[in-house]
């Protein structure tokens, strides 16, 4: 907990200065709405490669998000968005107030259900702004963790290595009802807290206090504990953006702690750092980031550990395309397992190379293949071919 | 709804089909104001929801700025070609100027004078470009080889958007701050003088240029 701290005293002494005041009130047009469908459709991801929290394949799903900002005053905004996937029920994804008490300083407050302060990916709004299809294995691919339910033994953790989308644990509601997995950093929900962010360019850091964590953002606390997240921003020259982001919480749920047997006990902490680069010049962009999360269990002696690289690339190759790849790894840490030691899940690595046309300026579709190898599971290699239509106003 | 119009101006722009005089006439010139009354629409903006805080400062566009010029214009007047050069600015994450008109072969210097990068591209039919990212103190170039409206923005700032009306003839006039235009040395003739404003035609009127040539006042009034 204690760098935390110090990261955000340091960036926040560096950034005491004063700010440029935020954009003024436009009159009468105080509100603005947006609206994006999306629709990817692919072949059946046998190996569940592509598999999300919400038990939908990230490579076949359609979105609608509605999305809306109300500037009520000069330092008060109002923020939104509701999504409906797969026409399912329509949840709430983004709900907070935005507050710059100063208006000469860069200090800004925001509360309700926030964008998340750590890493980079997860911030990515619209589906233009992820030049490939697939997301990036730290922020969608589902591990063999779950936040209610809780492994009694290593051999339990083992025999759900690389079955992440359907995982089944003897403590807490997971034997009964088995349920997806945790991905590292959950990119399809957002957590609900208070966050602050200071300075402005070239150094800005942000703090967040949520319910959830990284891996298991939530409305409701249901563990008594919450999460603390940092994010410090450098841009040194104009195109390059540098991001160090570290955060600590609790992601087991009550329900495992009183299901846990007599003499154990632990707050299944998760403690996650990360770094990430992007640097862009002309036509192309490259983007990197490096998230590695500790997760800590009851029942087991030693923390699981994770380590995810990404890295992508995309190019403009004549006006309206561009050309992008993305390549991924998750790695974990090793357990004792009955055969020796083992990682605890099975380590994936991906592959995404694709290309985007903007026929006209609200629109955009893409296509993609996608090789996904994992070290384990029922299905350790797969490849697929998938589309994607984006239309936005 | 919009959009669907600006191909017609193109189109029109390059007929040419006016009824002007023989030679020898002395031109004249058609000036006037136009009052921009409507409300101009909301800027073409998408919600900030993934921010972490207030977005930077930034300028309004100017949305009021109009261009008016003849519909049709003496077949002579499609062979001149200036090809001058102007400048497109960004700044304070704004095109300035909103509204530019220029006639076939010039060229247009967008500089950059923010501390961001801007990306400045276009997909219009009339000319398709990207220019990339590029930072504060440089500028890159294009030429609008042919007629018609050019919409252009920023890829890293869905806010930010701009007009290039590209006309084949000199007959086109840009408003001032007080939406005053003046057109010279227009042949004397029948026309029809068009006002357009932020994306559309907005009215249209037919003037006539006397043979003695002199001063014909026309005015819009936008709704």
């Amino acid at each position: 907990m204690r760098p935390l701290v110090l990261l955000v005293a340091a960036v926040a002494a560096a950034a005491a200065a004063e700010a440029a005041p935020a954009e003024p009130p436009r009159g009468p047009h105080r509100l603005v709405v947006g609206a994006e469908l999306s629709a990817a459709v692919g072949p059946h991801d046998g190996g569940f490669f592509n598999y999300t929290s919400y038990e939908e394949s990230a490579q076949r799903l359609a979105r609608l998000s509605l999305t809306a900002e109300w500037r009520v005053s000069e330092p008060v905004a109002l923020l939104g968005e509701v999504r409906d996937e797969n026409l399912g029920r329509p949840r709430v994804y983004a709900l907070y107030a935005r507050v710059r008490p100063w208006r000469e300083r860069a200090f800004d407050l925001q509360a309700g259900l926030i964008p998340p302060v750590f890493g980079a990916f997860a911030r990515r709004r619209y589906g233009g702004d992820n030049p490939l299809i697939g997301y990036p294995l730290l922020y969608q691919y589902l591990t063999s963790l779950r936040p209610d339910a809780a492994p009694g033994s290593a051999g339990d953790l083992i025999a759900n290595r690389g079955g992440g989308w359907r995982v089944r644990y003897p403590l807490g509601w997971g034997d009964a009802y088995p349920s997806p997995g945790l991905p590292v950093v959950n990119a399809l929900r957002w957590d609900a807290g208070v966050q602050v962010r200071i300075g402005s360019e070239p150094v800005e850091a942000s703090a967040a206090l949520t319910q959830g964590t990284l891996s298991s953002p939530r409305v409701r606390d249901d563990n008594s504990g919450k999460q603390l997240s940092v994010r410090a921003v450098w841009k040194p020259v104009t195109g390059l953006v540098l991001g160090a982001s570290g955060a600590r919480g609790e992601y087991l749920s009550r329900s495992v702690r009183q299901a846990l047997p007599e003499g154990r006990s632990g707050r299944g902490l998760q403690q996650a750092w990360g770094a990430d680069l992007e640097y862009s010049r002309d036509r192309w962009i490259v983007r990197s980031e490096a998230i590695w999360s500790r997760w800590d269990t009851p029942a087991l002696a030693r923390a699981l550990q994770a380590l995810g690289l990404t890295g992508e690339v995309r190019c403009k190759l004549v006006p309206g395309l561009y050309g992008a790849a993305r390549i991924d790894h998750l790695g974990f840490s090793r357990i004792d397992g009955p055969g020796g030691p083992v990682s605890w899940d099975a380590p994936v690595w991906r592959g995404e190379a694709g290309a985007g046309y903007t026929p006209f300026r609200h629109a955009l579709a893409k296509v993609s293949y996608q090789r996904n190898w994992r070290n384990g599971g029922r299905v350790q290699e797969l490849g697929l071919a998938i589309g994607q239509l984006v239309l936005w106003f | 709804m919009k959009m669907a119009r600006l191909p017609m101006l193109a189109l029109a722009v390059a007929a040419g089909a006016a009824t002007p005089r023989p030679a020898r006439a002395a031109a004249g010139s058609i000036r006037g104001r136009v009052e921009v009354t409507r409300e101009p629409p909301a800027p073409d903006a998408r919600p900030t929801v993934g921010e972490l805080g207030m977005p930077a400062a930034r300028d309004v566009p100017n949305r009021r700025r109009s261009v008016v010029y003849l519909e049709a214009a003496p077949q002579g007047a499609f062979e001149e070609h200036e090809r001058g050069r102007t400048v497109m600015d960004q700044r304070n994450e704004t095109f300035v100027p909103y509204v530019l008109a220029v006639g076939v072969g010039t060229t247009v210097d967008f500089t950059n004078s923010d501390r961001t990068y801007h990306n400045v591209f276009s997909l219009s039919k009339a000319k398709r470009f990207d220019l990339g990212r590029y930072a504060r103190g440089q500028s890159k170039s294009v030429r609008f080889d042919r007629p018609g409206v050019v919409r252009v923005f920023c890829e890293i700032h869905s806010h930010m958007s701009a007009f290039i009306l590209v006309f084949a003839h000199r007959f086109f006039a840009t408003t001032d701050g007080e939406g005053r235009y003046r057109i010279d040395n227009v042949p004397p003739g029948t026309y029809t003088i068009v006002a357009w404003n932020d994306g559309e035609t907005r009215g249209s009127r037919s003037v006539r240029v006397g043979d003695e040539g002199g001063v014909v006042e026309q005015d819009f009034v936008v709704r």
